[in-house]
């Protein structure tokens, strides 16, 4: 289902019709911004970015800003707002009006730490200004190694920015050659000790693992280093072969050779055994933190059905309820749209109750928290637990779940939670 | 004096019969210059594409001879396909001649002798005729050698002619009235006609296509059907011109239609003789042989939701087709469906067809099978060919499988590599002779499970198209038969067992793996797929457990995507079908029942 687009007006008339006008329990919602810049694009990289001049990143805040001005008004339940190019807003209640507080603010992309600075003071102005920001909010930004200057972790801190995310991907050379980065492990390793030194709430690295030719002591290398850095937050992902990417291409041709299934597995296990030893908690299956307080609070919302609002290319939004919609892809198109005084989605969904469910399913059980049985129940009406109850004593000899009788939870191991894809489709999620 | 002639076009695949046909419609002034079409005896779109006929179809021409006199020829196109010698069995028994088409680029071919063997069967006078003689590689002399040497026939009396360009047809029009004899009339005996064909009209019921032999049919008469002693009143008679056109009266010696209030084709027998009920005939013909089906297969709708449909187009084709069977079945992997009989693997291919192009189906077919006799130890004998059927081996004192002879042709060249062919399909008793002109004709008693699949390519394949393929039922002979059971997991999947000759059961079994190997996505645990016979496991591979399926990313744009694929998952496993604790989605069932079970 597509958001109703009518003929290019001022007006917007293009917001999502959400089902009710109250959002559902005290899920706080975030802001999310699509930065689709990068010096390079990496040849792993599905997201929407490409390379872009200052001038085209002026060009991308002014039509940012519109976008953030639109919502801004929006949400506050404006009749009419007036945005720089004269946009008019159109009263419809959605559930946005009754949002009291956003505590998350996070830029991410492309290369988010690519803006000026000015141009990321612009940003988070029209957030601030458009939106109420709750005092403790978490402001994140991702950064590439290169980007970490002192100069800059300064002027991000003043911004508000509290938590880095740095993109090392690996403190091997020759991994780092292979995906394309700009950095060397010893520019990694700098910029990751500035960071640290630079008083951040949380620093986080992003690391990848699985890379044709990087061999297990290569990678558990790379881990001992990230650990031994003593960054408050580490995220593994295993490398994805993404369609349309070169690394796709090049795959089709036999040029890029993937490691094997049973390898990646390999890999996997040897990631989360490490960690964990290394006193780092996997609270889901490519997030580790070291105290309970590092974890990732913006994506925490993306798992539990919170709302959140993006901006930019690309951008994903949610209701919290059942309403999903997406920005257009690229940076033209989505620009164009807002000249043309609409909001650039690109396609809505409305989900049914059961699609809620299965998403809530999939979603838990890749996180360490695992299913909450009685939150199913008290949500959907879905008594998962005795829907299920063959299937989870054998999931239970298999050795992939824990059931937490007490707790009345559906915990995944290790193993669980490397297949957790598989088990999410073996839980039966209707009576019918 | 009498100036009817009826006679049939028999030839091998291809010779050129339907071009034949057109060319002396077109001449004897059935159709107009505007109305003519090219193969237009060859009424169905499957028949023109594929260039064959499946249907006997008769038409009356009217021909104006040199001696001024006008003729009535009732000519009868027939299937050319060994699938359907009972077709032609049957036209030919409503004829006094035969025009036997031979291709000059060709020669006689192994369907050419079997259609001569039928013809001379019934007594007929045969013409040889060459067709294609326009063709560059057109080699009379060499086809004459062939006619006189390898058919038996004189030929002197051959009539070269090009079917295509319209050379030598007015000889062999004359040749047809000086050469082929008048069919003996007698109006005044008790009628007796016999039921070459029938079909299925919806407007007018069941049509009758007749030969009468003596006294006549008019609409008003009361008729009888022998077979089985039912009396209808007739309401048509008429001529089958291009169109079907009312007569007064069919008399002795000539060829037609009859309508007679009959409602469906299972009230007639092909064959039977038609009499007055006053005044029945004391000679009807013996009675006709029905074809027996001798290829099995399963048919199955792909959605359970056409199971309704598939049955009624099944009985929609069986209105025109007498020799399809079928009955119901049921496959705990692919639901409700039905065991079909064919007589042959084209018979198959054109029915299947003909149910995805008429009736809009999609269908799972299961791999073809025989029918298989087996002895108990009680003296009880039971024919089986569902291999749910088949009984305890312990109590089996023989079993037996259908037989049939097989007959090639082909240049001598390829005698190795078909000898080869024949041996790996069990063939014995295999004879050749020595044909003109460096060609061979080889005779195997082959088993006909081993011939069902793909044979008939395959030959063609080494012998690079020049091998002709004929066979006939022979009888059934002493097998050792076994059947193999495929398990997953330890449990048996009933839908992919199978009934095979004990040699080859090896190979079957492992192949059967193999697909499923292929096929079976990974789960949580190990998968044995075996086969095995009782309880001995002939054949065993293994698909090893998933270890990691998650995805890395689990951000904003991917909740929908993930769960895009869930939701899909899911379905697939509605598709599914559970054994043990193993899930064996319904491609797998496919890949193992489709696949060409000699290739490995």
């Amino acid at each position: 289902m597509s958001a109703p687009s009518g003929h290019p007006t001022k007006r917007l008339t293009n917001f999502p019709q959400t089902t009710s006008s109250t959002i559902l329990s005290s899920r706080t919602p975030g802001l999310y911004v699509h930065v689709p810049f990068c010096s390079r694009v990496c040849p792993y990289c599905d997201f929407a970015v490409q390379t872009g001049g200052t001038e085209k990143q002026s060009a991308y805040v002014d039509s940012l800003v519109q976008e953030i001005r639109s919502w801004g008004a929006q949400v506050r339940g404006q009749g009419r707002a007036l945005g720089a190019s004269g946009i008019e807003t159109r009263q419809s209640v959605p559930a946005w009006s009754c949002v009291e507080l956003f505590d998350s603010v996070y830029l991410g992309g492309g290369t988010p730490s690519s803006l000026t600075l000015d141009a990321l003071e612009t940003v988070f102005a029209a957030l601030s200004e458009a939106f109420r920001l709750a005092a403790d909010r978490t402001v994140t930004l991702e950064a590439n190694p290169e980007d970490v200057t002192k100069v800059n972790l300064a002027a991000w801190r003043d911004l508000g920015i509290n938590r880095l995310s740095l993109g090392v991907q690996s403190f091997d050379n020759d991994a780092l050659c292979l995906l394309g980065r700009k950095h060397t492990s010893a520019d990694a390793i700098s910029a990751v000790r500035a960071a640290l030194a630079a008083a951040f709430d949380v620093v986080s690295i992003d690391l990848i693992y699985s890379v044709p030719g990087q061999s297990a002591d290569s990678w558990l290398l790379t881990l001992e280093q990230a650990v031994g850095l003593e960054p408050h937050h580490i995220s593994c992902y295993e490398l994805t072969v993404h369609e349309a990417t070169p690394f796709f291409d090049a795959r089709e041709h036999g040029q890029f050779v993937e490691v094997d299934e049973d390898t990646k597995a390999d890999f996997f296990f040897a990631t989360h055994r490490f960690l964990a030893e290394a006193g780092y908690f996997a609270y889901e299956v490519s997030n580790f933190a070291r105290e309970p307080e590092n974890r990732s609070h913006h994506n925490q919302k993306y798992w539990d059905h919170s709302p959140y609002l993006g901006f930019g290319p690309s951008a994903h939004s949610f209701d919290g309820e059942g309403v999903r919609w997406w920005n257009r892809r690229r940076l033209n198109d989505w620009a164009d749209v807002l000249d043309e005084g609409r909001l650039p989605i690109a396609d809505t969904e409305f989900l049914t109750c059961e699609q809620l469910v299965l998403e809530e399913v999939a979603l838990k059980l890749r996180t360490a928290a695992g299913i909450d049985f009685e939150g199913i129940e008290r949500r959907f009406g879905v008594e998962l637990e005795s829907l299920n109850v063959e299937v989870i004593k054998q999931l239970r000899r298999s050795g992939l779940v824990e059931a937490d009788a007490a707790a009345k939870r559906l915990v995944p191991t290790l193993e669980g939670l490397a297949v957790a894809d598989t088990l999410a489709a073996s839980l039966e999620i209707t009576s019918g | 004096m009498n100036k009817i002639r009826n006679f049939c076009v028999i030839a091998h695949i291809d010779h050129g019969k339907s071009t034949l046909a057109d060319r002396l419609i077109q001449l004897c002034g059935g159709v107009s210059d505007r109305e003519f079409q090219d193969q237009l005896l060859d009424t169905m779109d499957l028949e023109r594409e594929r260039g064959i006929t499946i249907k006997s179809n008769t038409i009356t021409l009217a021909y104006e001879a040199e001696d001024g006199e006008t003729y009535t020829f009732n000519l009868i196109d027939t299937p050319g396909h060994v699938d359907f010698a009972h077709e032609v069995r049957r036209s030919l028994m409503s004829c006094e001649g035969a025009l036997l088409l031979v291709d000059a680029t060709q020669g006689v071919e192994a369907q050419t002798l079997a259609n001569v063997y039928l013809a001379l069967e019934q007594e007929l006078e045969i013409l040889p005729v060459i067709n294609k003689i326009d063709m560059e590689a057109a080699d009379v002399d060499r086809v004459l050698e062939e006619i006189d040497e390898e058919l038996g026939l004189d030929p002197f009396e051959a009539i070269p002619v090009s079917a295509k360009v319209g050379e030598g047809i007015e000889e062999l029009l004359e040749a047809i009235v000086k050469k082929l004899p008048a069919p003996k009339v007698d109006l005044e005996a008790p009628l007796k006609a016999l039921v070459f064909d029938a079909e299925y009209n919806a407007y007018r019921g069941v049509v009758l296509f007749v030969r009468v032999v003596d006294g006549s049919i008019s609409p008003g008469q009361t008729i009888r059907l022998m077979h089985n002693g039912a009396e209808y009143e007739v309401e048509e008679v008429g001529l089958l011109q291009l169109q079907q056109v009312k007569q007064k009266q069919l008399g002795s010696g000539s060829v037609g239609y009859v309508i007679a209030g009959i409602r469906t084709i299972d009230d007639i027998d092909i064959g039977d003789t038609i009499t007055d009920a006053t005044n029945p005939t004391t000679d009807p013909f013996a009675g006709y042989v029905e074809a027996k089906p001798v290829v099995f297969s399963s048919i199955f709708p792909v959605s359970n939701d056409d199971y309704e449909d598939l049955s009624r187009a099944l009985d929609k084709l069986k209105l025109n087709d007498a020799a399809l069977t079928f009955q119901k079945d049921a496959s705990s992997a692919l639901g409700f469906g039905f065991r079909c009989g064919f007589l042959g693997m084209l018979h198959l291919d054109v029915v299947q067809e003909r149910l995805s192009r008429e009736f809009d189906l999609s269908l799972l077919l299961t791999a073809p099978s025989v029918e298989f006799r087996v002895t108990t130890a009680d003296r009880q004998t039971h024919i089986i060919e569902n291999p749910s059927e088949y009984p305890d081996p312990a109590m089996i004192e023989l079993a037996e499988e259908p037989y049939i002879k097989g007959s090639i042709l082909m240049p001598d060249r390829y005698v190795g590599t078909v000898m080869e062919l024949l041996r790996e399909k069990r063939g014995a008793d295999i004879k050749f002779n020595y044909l003109a002109a460096g060609r061979i004709d080889m005779t195997a008693d082959l088993p006909l499970a081993e011939v069902l699949f793909d044979f008939y390519d395959r030959l063609k394949t080494i012998t690079q198209g020049y091998g002709s393929f004929d066979y006939e039922l022979l009888d059934y002979r002493p097998t050792d038969l076994a059947k193999v059971d495929i398990m997953v997991n330890g449990e048996k999947v009933d839908a992919l067992a199978m009934l095979v000759h004990r040699d080859k059961s090896r190979a079957r079994a492992l192949h059967a793996c193999k697909q499923l190997e292929r096929t079976i996505p990974k789960q949580n645990f190990k998968i044995a797929i075996q086969g095995a016979i009782g309880r001995d496991i002939i054949a065993r591979r293994t698909i090893s457990a998933h270890r990691k399926d998650v995805t890395a990313k689990c951000y904003g744009g991917d909740v929908t995507r993930k769960r895009k694929l869930l939701e899909k998952q899911k379905e697939g496993k509605k598709r599914a079908r559970a054994f043990g604790n193993v899930e064996v989605p319904q491609e797998a069932f496919l890949a193992v029942l489709r696949a060409d079970p000699d290739e490995s």
